[in-house]
């Protein structure tokens, strides 16, 4: 019998009326059990970012990484009592606790043969410990739940709330839960600046709605079986099998040896099954959704992933009371991942269309709701402001900024290629008179590497190029140039002179 | 808009260059929002502002206890810099318009976003 069903069974037999039982499923037994249990833990990162989530993991956790070869996965040791430090990582999509590693697997000729391996792995594998992980992750979860409804918030009329539908509501188990919220928020739609909004999507705590009831239920059949999926990820050339297949019969030998019961949309554990060329990795995820959507309640048509916003961020090394502006903000990703970890400096966040100023604005509204419950701060404000603006012809003092950061259009979803032969020299030039010479510095995402390096060829008196971040954005092959602002001051063409001609 | 941002801003109305900048402020909502704070970051805000261009803004917002300008030892002058800190980051202009101060074009804030936007005419050689 495996140390969930023993704990689970511990709990049916304990006498009690409910709130005894509720105590004892928040309770911790396994927590003092495992007090000084070491474990391995993967993220997945944007990639790309590797190094730069190794530097965080490192900053915060005090812990070495290892760099996966399968890209945009970084492996570190912790104790489990910085489980929630690993949480608050903010260059992680998404956390797993590994089960075991291979580094070199030898799979066998055939597809039947293969999968009859991996039917066979799932009886050997030493799951006890990440399965305490696990269940120590689920309860610190609720308990951050449990926190959040006793703390109340105090109504301002002026929160807007990106909501989202309330039929949108998805059952899931975040650790937010809305319920001190709903009488103080704004309604989503009486918000004047949400009714021109074009979409919208449920993707972050604040905006998926957990209420009393569906709490106490799943506590009521958490002692009963556990519902699971194995979800499978495969790259390599030389494989001969699908993911699919190997996570049905990986699955199948799962419940089997487990008696869980098989669920791929209302699952307790998600069971990882990563393979890469000869590398597979077999976890147990910790975290539901993405982490990657968490400060964005109002989506736009290209909003960048706030992992990636913090990578882009931290490459810059942002130093106290640095001014950082994101001149093409859209939904705002960048200044506001910004003003939530750097929260000593200032930042901007810009763009010329009314749509996405509103956007960012009602984020950062959101945000400051967030914190408030989060940290039961009396804050309201957060060192971040909106302008609407024309990047070309930004009205900001020369030399005034530290730090530019900002996501490019890329001409494929957002503008277009032959706008960005005149609008990248255009943006160039602004940010290079802007930016504070000599220690200014930027970091600019695009897909558009052709067009970026042949307008920044142009301009090596202000701009010089330091690194480039190859990354994958949604499927695109994109970059982060990381440019630093030279010493020399930005000469103003004389006024008659102001018309662009692109090279 | 915080009175650290329009103390960034200028206006880039052509031909105007460096006398864009104070923009003049006016009005007509104002909240005061209480952020956490950062005395350190106070401080080293202090060499990076604009002291006429804060006073003008301040003024016009009818603000009191404003600095005039820094003082002797004012990184452990924990009054002066929770006056700084009120003034640069607590003071949120709502609603008004900023006036770009050479050609008299007026910007207008509203939900306390300033539209910087000049027309096609305005941007044209």
């Amino acid at each position: 019998m495996s140390d969930v069903q023993e704990a689970t069974n511990q709990l049916l037999d304990v006498n009690l009326d409910e709130n005894w039982r509720s105590i004892q499923v928040t309770g911790s037994d396994p927590r003092s059990e495992s007090e000084h249990l070491q474990v391995t833990v993967g993220a997945t990162v944007p990639t790309g970012f590797e190094q730069t989530a190794a530097d965080e993991v490192r900053e915060k956790l005090g812990s070495s990484c290892k760099i996966s070869k399968d890209r945009g996965k970084i492996y570190f040791d912790i104790s489990v009592e910085s489980l929630a430090q690993v949480h608050c990582l903010r260059s992680v999509d998404n956390l797993f606790v590994v089960v075991k590693q291979f580094k070199d697997y030898q799979f066998k000729e055939t597809k039947e043969e293969v999968l009859k391996d991996f039917e066979e792995l799932a009886g050997k594998l030493p799951w006890s410990d990440p399965l305490k992980v696990w269940k120590i992750n689920t309860s610190f979860k609720k308990k951050k739940t449990k926190r959040k409804k006793m703390n109340q918030s105090s109504g301002k009329e002026k929160i807007d709330n990106g909501q989202g539908d309330k039929t949108d509501e998805k059952d899931d188990k975040k650790g937010f839960t809305n319920n001190t919220l709903d009488s103080h928020i704004l309604d989503y739609y009486e918000n004047p600046a949400i009714r021109e909004e074009i979409s919208t999507l449920v993707g972050d705590d604040l905006a998926s709605c957990k209420d009393e009831k569906d709490e106490s239920s799943k506590e009521e059949t958490h002692p009963e079986v556990l519902k699971f999926r194995v979800t499978c990820n495969r790259a390599g050339e030389k494989h001969c099998f699908s993911s699919n297949e190997a996570a049905r019969d990986f699955g199948g030998a799962v419940q089997d040896h487990f008696k869980w019961k098989a669920d791929m949309t209302n699952f307790d554990v998600e069971v990882l099954l990563n393979i890469h060329d000869n590398e597979i990795v077999v976890g147990i995820a910790l975290t539901e959704e993405s982490l990657h959507r968490r400060n964005i309640t109002h989506f736009g048509p290209t909003t960048l992933r706030s992992t990636l916003a913090y990578g882009m961020l931290r490459l810059c090394a942002p130093q106290p009371t640095d001014i950082i502006v994101d001149p093409m903000c859209g939904t705002g990703a960048i200044p506001i991942e910004g003003a939530t970890e750097w929260s000593n400096c200032y930042h901007i966040a810009g763009d010329n269309n009314p749509l996405a100023v509103n956007r960012a604005a009602n984020n950062i509204s959101s945000l400051l709701t967030k914190s408030q419950i989060k940290e039961g701060k009396v804050s309201w404000g957060l060192p971040i402001d909106a302008v609407q603006w024309d990047i070309c012809n930004l009205p900001l003092r020369t030399g005034s900024v530290d730090i530019i950061v900002t996501d490019m259009p890329f001409g494929k979803r957002m503008g277009s290629k032959k706008r960005n032969w005149n609008l990248y020299p255009a943006c160039l030039q602004e940010m290079s008179r802007v930016c504070r010479p000599g220690t200014g510095r930027a970091a600019l995402l695009t897909q558009d590497k052709k067009c970026f390096t042949k307008a920044l060829s142009g301009m090596g008196h202000v701009w010089r190029k330091v690194h480039t971040v190859w990354v994958n954005i949604g499927g695109l092959h994109a970059a982060v140039y990381l440019l630093k602002r030279t010493p020399q001051a930005f000469v103003h063409p004389s006024e008659q002179d102001r018309e662009r001609t692109p090279w | 808009m915080k009175l650290l941002t329009h103390n960034l801003l200028s206006s880039h109305v052509r031909g105007v260059g460096p006398r864009g900048f104070p923009l003049r402020l006016q009005a007509t909502e104002v909240r005061i929002n209480p952020v956490e704070f950062n005395p350190d970051f106070v401080a080293r805000m202090i060499p990076k502002v604009e002291w006429a261009a804060l006073l003008e803004a301040a003024d016009t917002l009818h603000l009191v206890e404003v600095p005039k300008g820094p003082i002797e030892g004012y990184e452990h002058d924990e009054k002066f810099l929770r006056q700084m800190h009120h003034v640069l980051l607590e003071v949120d202009v709502l609603e008004g318009t900023l006036q770009c101060p050479e050609s008299g074009r007026l910007f207008p804030i509203s939900r306390g976003i300033p539209n910087m936007l000049l027309s096609d005419e305005e941007t044209e050689t």
